[in-house]
Order: structure tokens, then C-alpha cells, then sequence
């Protein structure tokens, strides 16, 4: 008898702790381009070249994607970046679907166009998160009526929030 | 939570299994020499079928195995499965699978008897795995949105193939409730060897090991019918006339 009472006793303790499984995604799945403003200084006397963290008084971006029936690029709707305090980094949204990414940038009262030409991938994260695209640069380029040069520092755009583009005034 | 579980089952197997052998370990005169091999037991696992029914759907599994008794003290055992899964997350995203598995492991048998006592029939058995699938994967109606640029795609990954390979380690219990009848239930820490590669699709369920998490608990009830060889039951007609005066 005492055999069938332990066997019986512990099925029922087992079925009696089931747990709930947490079916939330906790995941990162932002993934946006890192870009970071710098001033190039150079010192006449010493020669030496140093760069510095800049920061913008006032900067306004808007994303510019191609209408084919128009046979030109025409603004997104909404803007992305719109802030009038000092800013020396921001983070932007590649195309996750087209492998070019258009941006108007308004520095104080100065527009260039930057383009950056990427190369997107799928990354599966799980089945209650799904799946994001992250992206790899291959190219920038930019309009000079602000901007001096950009240069590409991390090639990879993922969840990680680096810095994948330095701009130089 | 799992560290309740853990002392609650042992403190529960330690008892149980020693009130039991002391029900049944019977002195006998003449020492008996154990013979190398003392049977096969078929089993099959109940609580699977249990869980599977209560998941309604969403999880499966079904399997059997085949235990050779040696000298009472090892237990080598194959155990084969089908199990499978369709699961709906909460942003509609489907998987779905179904596959055989296999393990193959040892039981020993902790408890020890007497020289001059009948081996008991009762069993503290503790022991590896090591387990294997091979088997295809969907998951559907993945979703990508592009909420800046306004884009939508969705796709799906079909008949994915997967390899995974896993061991456990097994705790338990098994008693003979009739003659050649056994019931027992097993506790099992399963441990993935074959890891996904991070980014790539990998699959929610993997038939045999439970949810895809790295580590899992498993619990198995089993009920068993023990084979006896014939050459016991006539080792045991000899031993009888042999004792006659």
C-alpha cells in the first residue's frame, strides 16, 4: 500500500507545481545608426591636429525616400529628429527593406543630404520577439554646405547603440 | 521555485524508497550468486501522455523504452519517442514540428542488499543519457515593420532542419507493484550539447528535450512489464532440487 501512496503522492505534487511560462518579449529590438558630431582643430603652433565632441545648437532630420511615380525623392511624413538643445550624437533608422537610406539634415539653419548605402540581413531573436533586420554600411555620402567629411567607424548597425558614423564640421 | 522542487523530490524519493526495501528484503539461508542478466523490461512513460493531453496541442510527446537488468545492479536502457509541437506566440508568429527522438543511458542501482538477502525488487536508480533528434521545423507569418519608412513584409521559414544532441541526468524511483509489474518515475536535469547560432532561425520546441531554453526538467512515470529469460526460471527449478535433502 505504502508503495502506491509515495508513486501517487508524488505525481501529484509534481502536476500540482506548473509553472506559467513568460511569453513577453524582453528584447532589444531597436535597431538605428549611430552618428556622432566632431570638430577637427588644429593647433598652427604645435601642429598638432586634435578632435573634439561638437555639439549642435539646433538640428532637424528628415528622411527622403524615392516616389517613383513622381521620378523623385519627396520627405517621409513625419519628421525623425527635431531638437533645438545642444545634441553631439543621434540615432538614426536604416531602410529596413531597400539597401539605400536618405537623410535631410538641417544644422542650425545649414541643409545637407547624407545617403547611406547598406546591406540589410534578417537576425531571428526568438518566437515571441521574431525577427529584426540589421544592417551593414557600405557607403556614405554627404552634401558639403555643413558637413566636412564623414568618416564610417563600425560598419555593423544592430541593438547595440554604437557610434557607426563620425561627421566632421 | 526549482530549488523547492529539488529538495521536495529528493526528500520525497529518499524516504519512499527506503520504507519500501524494507518491506521486501527477505533473509534467505544459502548465498545465491546473481546471475549476469536477469531480464528486459518494456516500459512506457505516462506522464507524457498526461502533459500532452493537458497542453492541448501545443506540446506532445509519446515514448517507450527497453531496460536490461545485469546483476540487479546496472541498467542499460534505450528509450525512443515521437514528439512534436504547434505554437502560436502572441504576435501570431506559428511553429510547428514533429520528430522521433532517441536516448541511450545507464541506470545503477543505489540501493544495496545483503549477501544472505534476496535481491530486492525495488529500485533507487540513478544514471545518464544522452539523446538525439533529427527532425524539420516551420515558423510562419514572421512579420518585419518598417514603422519609420512604412513598410510591412512578412515570410516564412519552411522545413528547417535541425540536429540536436543532449544529455541528462536521471533520478528515480521503480517498484514492482505485481508480479513483473513495475511502476516508477524518474526526474531528469537535460542539458543541450548542440547550441543555435545566435541570429539564425532555431526552434522553439525540440522533440525529446522540451522548449529550446539550453536547459530543462523532465519527469517521467513510467509502467513496465519485466521479461523473464527462460534460463532463469530454470536456474531457479535447479537451485530448488539441488537444496533437497
Amino acid at each position: 500500500m505504502k508503495k502506491y501512496v509515495f508513486i501517487f503522492s508524488f505525481l501529484f505534487v509534481l502536476l500540482s507545481m506548473s509553472c506559467t511560462v513568460d511569453e513577453q518579449c524582453r528584447t532589444n529590438k531597436i535597431v538605428e545608426m549611430g552618428i556622432g558630431f566632431y570638430h577637427v582643430v588644429k593647433n598652427d603652433s604645435t601642429k598638432i591636429v586634435t578632435t573634439t565632441s561638437l555639439s549642435i545648437d539646433s538640428l532637424t532630420i528628415k528622411g527622403l525616400k524615392y516616389d517613383s511615380i513622381a521620378q523623385n525623392y519627396v520627405y517621409v511624413d513625419s519628421n525623425l529628429f527635431i531638437k533645438s538643445k545642444l545634441t553631439s550624437k543621434i540615432y538614426l533608422p536604416l531602410h529596413k527593406f531597400k539597401v539605400e537610406s536618405k537623410y535631410e539634415v538641417t544644422f542650425n539653419k545649414t541643409k545637407d543630404t547624407i545617403t547611406v548605402l547598406h546591406e540589410n540581413a534578417d537576425q531571428f531573436l526568438s518566437l515571441e520577439c521574431g525577427c529584426i533586420k540589421i544592417h551593414t554600411i557600405d557607403t556614405v555620402l554627404t552634401t558639403n554646405h555643413f558637413v566636412d567629411s564623414i568618416r564610417i567607424i563600425n560598419h555593423n548597425v544592430n541593438t547595440n547603440n554604437a557610434e557607426n558614423i563620425h561627421l566632421f564640421k | 521555485m526549482l530549488k523547492i522542487f529539488t529538495y521536495l523530490s529528493s526528500l520525497i524519493f529518499c524516504l519512499s524508497v527506503f520504507t519500501v526495501n524494507a518491506q521486501n528484503t527477505k533473509k534467505l539461508p544459502d548465498k545465491i550468486k546473481t546471475p549476469l542478466f536477469n531480464g528486459i523490461t518494456i516500459q512506457t512513460d505516462v506522464a507524457s501522455v498526461v502533459s500532452s493531453a493537458l497542453s492541448t496541442g501545443e506540446s506532445y510527446s509519446y515514448e517507450a523504452g527497453a531496460q536490461i537488468d545485469l546483476k540487479h545492479k546496472f541498467y542499460p536502457i534505450v528509450e525512443l519517442g515521437y514528439a512534436g509541437a504547434n505554437k502560436t506566440s502572441n504576435d501570431n508568429i506559428n511553429f510547428n514540428t514533429q520528430g522521433i527522438f532517441g536516448r541511450i543511458g545507464v541506470d545503477i542501482n543505489l540501493l544495496t542488499s545483503k549477501k544472505d538477502e534476496k535481491p530486492t525488487t525495488n529500485l533507487f536508480l540513478a544514471g545518464v543519457r544522452l539523446g538525439m533528434t533529427r527532425f524539420l521545423y516551420n515558423i510562419n507569418n514572421v512579420t518585419i515593420t518598417d514603422d519609420y519608412w512604412g513598410e510591412t513584409q512578412t515570410f516564412n521559414y519552411s522545413n528547417v532542419s535541425s540536429t540536436k544532441i543532449w544529455y541528462e541526468i536521471v533520478a528515480g524511483v521503480r517498484v514492482e507493484v505485481t508480479k513483473n509489474i513495475f511502476m516508477g518515475w524518474t526526474i531528469r536535469s537535460k542539458n543541450l550539447l548542440t547550441q543555435d547560432v545566435s541570429g539564425e532561425v532555431a526552434p522553439w520546441f525540440i522533440p525529446g528535450f522540451g522548449t529550446n531554453n539550453g536547459s530543462n526538467w523532465g519527469f517521467n512515470y513510467t509502467i513496465g512489464y519485466k521479461l523473464q529469460i527462460p534460463f532463469k526460471a530454470k536456474q531457479a527449478v535447479i537451485l530448488k532440487k539441488s537444496k533437497k535433502p
